[in-house]
């Protein structure tokens, strides 16, 4: 039988959508807090991609953030107020960019 | 190594070095899960070494709390149909969980006295496991032991004191020390 022949971009991103078909049963009984332990992981894996796909270049912000998430996912397990704080920042600095991104000031 | 050294060193490890175990390494774990106890003596559990670079891939990609790449990976499963003849309903659905992790906390230490980081992985996908590793209707796979040499020192998490998860004698009733 013939191989298929598939781009290391289709690859990553067929493995990222197998983690959140899983993902996405699994969080039915997994505790809350998982979700939102997923969905970052989620994140982490899809900035994995950018450099990898022609057109999607690495970007320096994401970089530094999938850095971050990579450091503190775990806080999860171990201090869920911590991962809570840890997810504000996210959003914090995520909106920094966007608005920078938009040609505002923050 | 001491047991009780085994006990409070062992860590989750998520960050694993590519280097491979050696084969009598790994029956060695094996050999401490054969040794857990099991209610009845049942032993209703069954191990599958991974260690096809493929087959471990797919099972990690359906497996969404199976973080970081390891060269082996240990799928504790047990045998419903047997435990249910054996064991009744409570064999069934209560002894073969409570055996398999007796086996697998078995497992878990033996590795570490050999110098091996371990984890356990229940967020998995037990339909997509079991239809890579074709595991047959009355065998449930229960845990995944994810198996390699340790390529970082987490931080050690949180435990409730002694005092905070015991009582003597009767529930309620403060844990105290005897005096030496
Ligand atoms: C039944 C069970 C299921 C677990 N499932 C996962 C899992 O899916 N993914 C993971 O990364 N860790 C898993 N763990 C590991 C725990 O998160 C870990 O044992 C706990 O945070 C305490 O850390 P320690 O093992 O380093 O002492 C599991 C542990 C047990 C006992």
């Amino acid at each position: 039988m013939q191989e298929e022949q598939r781009t290391e971009a289709e690859e990553r991103l067929f493995d990222i959508l197998v983690f959140l078909a899983t993902s996405a049963r699994g969080c039915i009984d997994e505790p809350p807090l998982y979700g939102p332990f997923r969905l970052v992981d989620a994140l982490s894996r899809l900035i994995d991609v950018y450099g990898h796909v022609p057109g999607l270049k690495k970007d320096p912000f994401l970089t530094e953030i999938k850095a971050e998430i990579d450091g503190k996912k775990f806080l999860v397990m171990s201090d869920p107020e911590g991962f809570k704080r840890f997810l504000d920042e996210l959003v914090r600095k995520f909106t920094v960019e966007l608005k920078r991104r938009s040609g505002q000031r923050s | 190594m001491e047991v009780l050294e085994a006990i409070r060193g062992r860590r989750s490890i998520r960050k694993y070095k590519p280097q491979p175990i050696p084969d009598e390494v790994v029956e060695k774990i094996l050999e401490a899960g054969r040794w857990a106890p099991s209610g009845g003596n049942i032993q209703p559990w069954i191990f599958i070494v991974v260690r096809d670079r493929a087959t471990l891939e797919m099972i990690r990609k359906v497996s969404p709390g199976y973080l970081g790449t390891a060269p082996l990976a240990i799928v504790v499963c047990s045998d419903k149909q047997r435990a249910f003849q054996v064991g009744g309903r409570l064999g069934r659905d209560y002894m073969t969980i409570a055996d398999c992790a007796m086996a697998v906390q078995n497992m878990l230490l033996a590795a570490y006295a050999l110098g091996l980081g371990t984890c356990v992985v229940k967020s998995f996908s037990p339909i997509a496991v079991r239809e890579i590793l074709e595991i047959p209707d009355g065998i449930e796979p229960e845990l995944i032991v994810v198996v390699g040499y340790p390529d970082e020192r987490p931080v050690v998490p949180h435990r409730f004191s002694i005092e905070e998860i015991t009582y003597l004698d009767k529930y309620g009733n403060k844990f105290v020390r005897k005096g030496p």
